[in-house]
């Protein structure tokens, strides 16, 4: 049966999962440099191995209120588009291996930013597991979707 | 000579490396004899030999070219197709083609290479008599003859072969087309081997490569990443003291440095390489202008980064063109004025300091900088107001403002108002400086200031709401620290701040409003870097300056790069990001601010009375009275020692800034009586196009904003009338007219320096 592996992590209790071809890395990092006037999705610059790195703040991007960058936070580095992006998120989790069978596209409930950002859902035992566009999820030049409290609720329940 | 030996050896190194091409392509083509392409491509290469051997008079080599070029032709038209036989001449032809140029590279001749064997073989092959006969007209090759015409020919290809090694046993004809070539590889190696034996010099194409301009790129950034970690343990062993360690250190130091030069130099090439094009520009435009132009060269062996280099050929030329078309007069005019009639234009490059200095210099007719100023007013770049408050510089500066052009009538060449502006935003773009520098009737100098490589570059860092940002160092004119303790502020006019520096206001920017920071409360102990953009002076206000260094800028992503404001990012000493500021588009940002608060205030003004309007004024009080300036006549404000102002004749005079400037004192021209005066009395420097005056107040009370409402006529002299401005009857000065009623020749000595100058 044909299956993939997703490297997963938490966003605002939500676990979200990218395929693991796409992570560079997984790292803390705690001194990012901000970027005035930038969109608030951009949490800053960092420096790794040399290279300049854009973190973009997950949870901004999701709706939420930005993060205070100014204790460590997670990065999980993905490749898009030949560039390195880190997404800043709350929790590592592990690398699970899912069978596609698991996939289902997402609920029609769901909306706002999450539908956005999304490729679809896999159900695991205990919970929900969000498979996340990262080309997407790194794209700040999109503004996030109006999204009310009530609709993420919504999009974590589903 | 020098220039043509430069010319050959460029030469034999591209044919080196298009016969070996040729080669491979050859080959290739017996596979797929259809392949126009491919044959295009050869012929196109044995055109481009031909061609450069006509011109060098290497005539054996045109003539052996040639043949292969008629082949090639109707091979490529389709005249005839690809067989064994051409190939085997055509290879036959390459490797003669090979040994001519190795004859030339060693002897810098001919020598003597027989060629006439491998034409007649070239000629055979080509199947119409009707064609253009090569240089011997051979016998039409039937095709039952081919087979044998090429056994002899292969003879022939061995006999012109001198450095062929060894010659092998007439071969079969069916062989002919393997152990051509691969004697045609060997020979020439042999050949080359021999050489470098004998005196150890290597060949042409030996000593230089052609590397792939992306694998220099890619160097260079690991440099960078080099220069970076280097950067960072410098630091880190200026707090350990080990001796041995510093030593190390210094010695990394010293290596990196010597390495990031070397990796630079590799991507460098002459200035030169844009100049030569220009000579034949200068000839063509002066002819059709009907001047004499004489053109010199200066430093043409000052290197820059190729990518530069190609940034910089269009502005240069641009320049160049308009230095023939605007600066130098024709020679009747020159005559006229006394000068030679064959005018000079001067190319000038040279390093200074981490940079390239490209100087266009004519000794022309100069710019009129009177009529740059009423151009100027005409187009509406600026207005009255601005252009009053302006030194001849900043006047000369405004040709590289868009849509500006003083040519009285368009030419085909340049007057069409694009063109300075484009100059300066492309140097600019390229982290550059244009400058310009003139003398009326005695030329002009155009100045760029360029950057030695786009990757590394001299920038000051500063700090910010606890970020650290890296200004390129090129824009920066200087550094002020304004003192709390001494008193010095920050003021403001009508909201926007401004600083004295010198007496002169300068327009600030502050970084963290600019930025969107929080902005911090107090004026005090903040530095100001003083920045040049877009013929702009401003200051930009930050919390801390840091230093100079070197940095390697780094690329913004997509996302970033929307921001506008940053040029780059880079990475400082510990290991921080710091992101690099774009100055000019800051300065705009600022300016669009600027443009916004002017705005604001039209619409109030808009929702009040109608005749009402807003004016800056400066208060200076004089005795009791109170007298308004308007600011925009005002361009400096100063101290001046009472004992240091002079007099002459009936006038007073102050010596200032290696220039007398006339002393009108205000309470004498409005009839009070002088009120006792301290050790030092303010004057308000005004000036016009260069000439200034200082008016003598009392005290400078305040710089107000305001909206004048009751006003009443007054027929005082110099008076334009009163106002109430904050409480008090001000008179508002006439600046004009008061400095008229004191010293009635200022505005006619001006307008005859004017015509003088």
């Amino acid at each position: 049966m044909p299956s993939r592996q997703y490297a997963t992590f938490e966003v605002a209790d939500q676990l979200f999962g990218v395929d693991v071809a796409q992570v560079q890395e997984v790292l803390r990092f705690h001194e990012y440099t901000r970027v005035p006037l930038a969109p608030t999705s951009v949490g800053g610059l960092f420096n790794l191995r040399g290279q300049v790195i854009d973190a973009v703040d997950l949870r901004v991007q999701l709706g939420l209120p930005a993060r205070d960058l100014s204790v460590p936070a997670m990065n999980v580095i993905v490749s898009v588009d030949d560039e390195w992006v880190s997404l800043l998120v709350d929790r590592i989790g592990e690398v699970i291996e899912l069978d596609d069978e698991a996939f289902e596209p997402p609920p029609d409930t769901l909306a706002g930013a999450y539908r956005h950002l999304i490729i679809g859902t896999f159900k695991l035992e205990d919970r929900l597991m969000l498979a996340l566009d990262a080309r997407r999820a790194a794209d700040t030049t999109v503004p996030v979707p109006a999204q009310h409290a009530d609709e993420a609720r919504m999009a974590r329940s589903a | 000579m020098d220039e043509l030996d430069d010319i050959i050896q460029e030469f034999l190194v591209e044919s080196h490396e298009n016969l070996d091409q040729l080669d491979r392509d050859l080959v290739a083509l017996e596979q797929d004899p259809g392949s126009r392409e491919m044959l295009s491509s050869i012929f196109r290469t044995i055109h481009t030999i031909k061609g450069t051997s006509g011109f060098l008079a290497f005539h054996r080599l045109e003539t052996l070219t040639h043949a292969g070029e008629s082949l090639l032709s109707r091979l490529r038209d389709g005249a005839q197709r690809m067989n064994p036989a051409s190939a085997d001449a055509l290879l036959a032809m390459v490797d003669t083609v090979r040994t001519l140029l190795g004859s030339i590279e060693e002897s810098g001749g001919e020598g003597d290479v027989d060629v006439e064997p491998v034409i007649a073989m070239v000629a055979a092959c080509i199947e119409d008599p009707a064609a253009p006969a090569p240089a011997r007209a051979a016998a039409p090759a039937s095709k039952a003859e081919t087979k044998a015409e090429t056994v002899e020919s292969v003879e022939a290809v061995e006999a012109v072969e001198p450095a062929a090694p060894e010659k092998p046993a007439d071969p079969p004809a069916a062989k002919a087309a393997k152990s051509a070539p691969a004697r045609a590889a060997k020979g020439p190696a042999a050949g080359a081997d021999e050489t470098a034996g004998q005196n150890t010099k290597r060949g042409i194409a030996d000593s230089s490569i052609r590397v792939d301009v992306d694998l220099l790129d890619t160097l260079m950034r690991l440099v960078g990443e080099l220069v970076l970690t280097r950067n960072q343990i410098v630091r880190g062993v200026s707090e350990i003291s080990d001796p041995a360690l510093v030593r190390t250190t210094q010695r990394l130091n010293l290596i990196t440095s010597e390495l990031q030069e070397s990796v630079m130099k590799t991507r460098m090439q002459p200035i030169d390489h844009i100049w030569s094009k220009l000579p034949r520009v200068v000839r063509d435009l002066s002819g059709a202008m009907g001047k004499k132009v004489k053109l010199a060269m200066e430093g043409k062996e000052t290197e820059l980064d190729r990518s530069l280099l190609e940034a910089v050929k269009d502005p240069l030329t641009h320049l160049v063109r308009n230095a023939v078309d605007h600066g130098i007069e024709t020679a009747a005019e020159r005559v006229a004025k006394g000068k030679d009639p064959e005018g000079t234009l001067t190319l000038r490059a040279a390093h200074e300091g981490g940079h390239v200095i490209v100087e266009i210099k004519d000794d022309g007719a100069g710019i009129d900088v009177d009529r740059v100023a009423q151009t100027a007013l005409d187009r509406g770049v600026v207005t009255r107001d601005q252009l009053s408050r302006m030194d001849t510089r900043e006047i000369i500066a405004l040709v590289f403002r868009a849509g500006f052009s003083t040519a009285k009538k368009v030419t085909n060449v340049s007057g069409r108002g694009v063109g300075m502006d484009v100059v300066k935003t492309n140097i600019e773009q390229i982290g550059g400086a244009v400058d310009v520098d003139s003398t009326l009737g005695a030329g002009t100098t155009w100045r760029l200031t360029i950057p030695l490589t786009l990757a590394i570059i001299q920038a000051l860092t500063v700090e910010c709401g606890a970020e650290r940002y890296a200004i390129p160092q090129v824009g920066v004119d200087e550094l002020v620290f304004v003192d709390g303790q001494s008193g010095q502020t920050i003021e403001h006019v009508s909201g926007a701040p401004v600083y004295r520096l010198r007496g002169k206001l300068l327009p600030l920017v502050r970084l963290d409003e600019t930025l969107g920071l929080p902005v911090r409360n107090s004026d005090r102990d903040v530095y100001i870097a003083v920045l040049q953009a877009d013929g702009r002076r401003f200051g930009l206000v930050v919390d801390r300056v840091l230093n100079t260094e070197e940095i390697v800028v780094k690329p913004l992503s997509g996302r970033m790069k929307d921001v506008g404001v940053y040029a780059g990012s880079t990475i400082v000493g510990d290991g921080k990001v710091a992101l690099i500021l774009d100055i000019p588009s800051l300065a705009r940002r600022a300016h669009l601010a600027a443009e916004t608060i002017e705005r604001a205030q039209v619409d109030q003004a808009d929702a009040r009375p109608r005749d009402s309007h807003i004016e800056r004024l400066l208060i200076a009080g004089i005795g009791e009275r109170r007298v308004a300036i308007p600011l925009d006549m005002v361009t400096r404000l100063e101290e001046f020692p009472v004992q240091r102002i002079e007099r002459v004749g009936s006038r007073e005079v102050v010596q200032y800034r290696d220039h007398i400037l006339p002393v009108i004192r205000l309470a004498s021209l409005l009839g009070c009586y002088d009120v006792e005066e301290g050790e030092t009395v303010p004057a308000v420097v005004y000036t016009e196009r260069g000439r200034s005056v200082a008016l003598v107040v009392q005290q400078i009370v305040d710089i107000v904003e305001d909206h004048i409402e009751s006003r009443s006529d007054l027929d005082d002299d110099g008076l334009t009338g009163s106002a109430v401005i904050q409480q008090r009857v001000t008179e508002l000065l006439d600046v004009r007219r008061a400095i008229l009623a004191a010293d009635p020749r200022f505005y006619a000595e001006m307008s005859e320096s004017m015509v003088g100058a």
